[in-house]
């Protein structure tokens, strides 16, 4: 069974491996419908990582959505159990309108949502996940790790607010240190908090290297908070064999309305963009269900096809060409199929077709032939 | 290995200059030919000649790891990119222009033409002013001399072209100079490369 889930393409190979792990780690499966009332994303549209939704008026007239994203309707409709964390993954596509060519787009994605009591442990868990998640992918992989809470109230902490924080979160996001040195100096911030604006883009390293400088640039209660969470991350995973692949990159800042601590973002060698986008996001699940915590990751498998080609050298194992068929071909081809060989019959070798061996079916007789 | 988008033309032959004067040359460059791709793996950099506006293209999809490209083309592109440094070459400023004696009417949306739609309108949109967009791909300067605009938003050096076409600097409102740009993913996994690559063009760079 392996070898078949082996020689499959990624995008169909990943779903399958990835759904074992997290069932393995105690994540059941949730479906879902691919439709939703509009009104439901158009409420919560701050939550949402694209603006394009795909609306339709259904057969009674209501206005309804291709779902574009996936959390949300876990956060809605899930249903949490007492004393315990719900614990889901999913294996769903959602529909957005692509940015770029603004044609919809049908977008594969794999992930989980943990709701509830996110403590430590769980949050080591997700990471861990994450990281395995990627490592079924190419085992040349890096998950990147942010803080939201950490980058926001380090800005609160040094009074910059408003359209001023969003344009300094641009440069960090971009690594831009010219321009924010630039914009700060012309918009008389001190030196000292220049220092730790350029400090915060510039972190980039695994954990144990880049905690000390994070340290440094703890300035109030909410940024040790965040330290405290990354330092006992940190604690937890550097004992994993995984540990390596795990970068702290103070950089990554993605859907601010979204996500409110921790960030994901996993990058594989061959593909030129983030596979695994995720983080903990309190404040939505605070929105839609009134309590608790939040926290999950989606894989996104579009594109791992052509970025992680499937190199199979046969199409099939054997490949019978036959004149009259009898009632032993299909015999013959059934106990192929019954050793593990993968098996196609024709009547003349298709030039497309690549066999490990060809075999000539004549008077009920299999002789193997010279391609 | 690390792959470069340099842009084509008299801003790539500087930039080719620098890097080669920090230990990334591939003197193949400079052969007289028509090869678009350059390697050099004793120095492990490949050098990929594009056109300026595909710079950030090239590298936003990891064709290369790394590229030149005006504050402009990324502004105007908005991909996610890393932006690692100003090389301070090429400056210049976006600008809205007009003939000289343009006086605005305040009473009906501005007519601007321009090669930079997505900068234009964030630069109106930033007061609330409304504006109607004609894109067009170069000759910017003629849509209002023939009534086709009534502005022009578009990257003014010396503003010599502008004045010989009867036409004067309204605003200037971005400063543009040529910027260092990474994949985020080739980032994460040829850090230690890149920053490499960034610390020796920065300190060529101060000593100038």
């Amino acid at each position: 069974m392996q070898n078949f889930i082996n020689s499959l393409p990624t995008e169909d190979r990943l779903p399958l491996e990835l759904s074992k792990l997290y069932e393995q780690f105690g994540y059941q499966k949730y479906c879902m419908s691919k439709f939703e009332e509009y009104g439901f994303y158009s409420d919560n549209r701050d939550f949402l990582s694209t603006d394009g939704i795909i609306a339709f008026n259904n057969s009674a007239g209501k206005l309804m959505a291709l779902k574009p994203d996936i959390t949300l309707s876990i956060v809605k409709n899930a249903r949490t159990i007492p004393f315990a964390n719900a614990r889901y993954y999913f294996n769903e596509n959602v529909y957005r309108i692509s940015e770029n060519t603004h044609d919809c787009k049908e977008i594969k994605q794999c992930g989980i949502e943990l709701l509830g009591d996110v403590d430590s442990h769980a949050t080591a868990e997700i990471v861990l996940l994450a990281l395995k998640s990627l490592e079924k992918i190419d085992s040349d992989f890096t998950l990147i790790i942010s803080h939201i809470a950490f980058v926001s109230s380090a800005l609160k902490d040094a009074g910059i607010f408003g359209e001023n924080r969003r344009k300094i979160l641009g440069f960090i996001k971009r690594k831009n240190r010219h321009d924010l040195l630039n914009w700060c100096e012309e918009n008389g911030v001190s030196s000292e908090i220049i220092e730790r604006l350029i400090k915060i883009s510039s972190i980039s390293g695994t954990l144990g290297e880049v905690l000390p400088l994070l340290k440094e640039l703890v300035t109030g209660e909410a940024t040790a908070a965040a330290y405290e969470e990354l330092f006992n991350l940190y604690n937890t995973l550097n004992k994993m064999d995984l540990y390596s692949k795990l970068k702290l990159d103070l950089s990554v800042l993605n859907h601010l309305d979204y996500y409110n601590g921790i960030l994901l973002q996993g990058y594989v060698k061959n593909s030129p963009s983030p596979v695994l986008s995720g983080g903990r996001y309190d404040s939505l699940a605070k929105k839609i269900r009134g309590d608790g915590g939040a926290f999950g990751f989606a894989v996104y498998l579009d594109g791992l096809n052509l970025h992680y080609p499937n190199n199979k050298e046969f199409d099939c194992d054997a490949l019978i060409i036959y004149e009259q068929s009898n009632s032993t071909l299909l015999k013959i081809v059934n106990d192929l199929c019954q050793r593990g060989e993968t098996v196609r019959v024709e009547h003349q070798k298709p030039d497309c077709i690549k066999a490990k061996r060809i075999f000539e079916y004549k008077n009920g007789n299999l002789t193997e032939v010279a391609e | 290995m690390i792959t470069i988008a340099l842009p084509k033309g008299r801003l790539g032959d500087k930039v080719y200059k620098l890097f080669a004067s920090i230990g990334y040359d591939c003197s193949e460059i400079f052969d007289d030919n028509r090869k678009l791709i350059f390697e050099n793996k004793e120095n492990g950099v490949r050098y990929l000649l594009v056109k300026p506006s595909d710079v950030a293209v090239y590298v936003y999809h990891g064709a290369a790891d790394i590229g030149i490209a005006g504050k402009d083309i990324l502004d105007e592109c908005g991909l996610s990119l890393y932006e690692l440094l100003d090389l301070k070459l090429g400056k210049c400023h976006m600008s809205v222009a007009a003939p000289n004696d343009y006086k605005e009417d305040q009473s009906r949306p501005i007519r601007v033409a321009t090669k930079f739609p997505n900068i234009a309108k964030r630069h109106y949109m930033s007061f609330n002013r409304e504006i109607e967009i004609i894109k067009l791909n170069g000759s910017i300067e003629i849509a209002p001399l023939v009534g086709l605009s009534d502005v022009i938003v578009d990257i003014v050096e010396t503003g010599t072209t502008l004045k010989e076409n009867n036409l004067k600097v309204l605003e200037k409102f971005l400063p543009i100079s040529a910027r260092l740009i990474a994949n985020r993913s080739s980032y994460t996994f040829k850090q230690n490369e890149i920053d490499l690559l960034c610390g020796r063009l920065q300190k060529v760079l101060e000593e100038k």
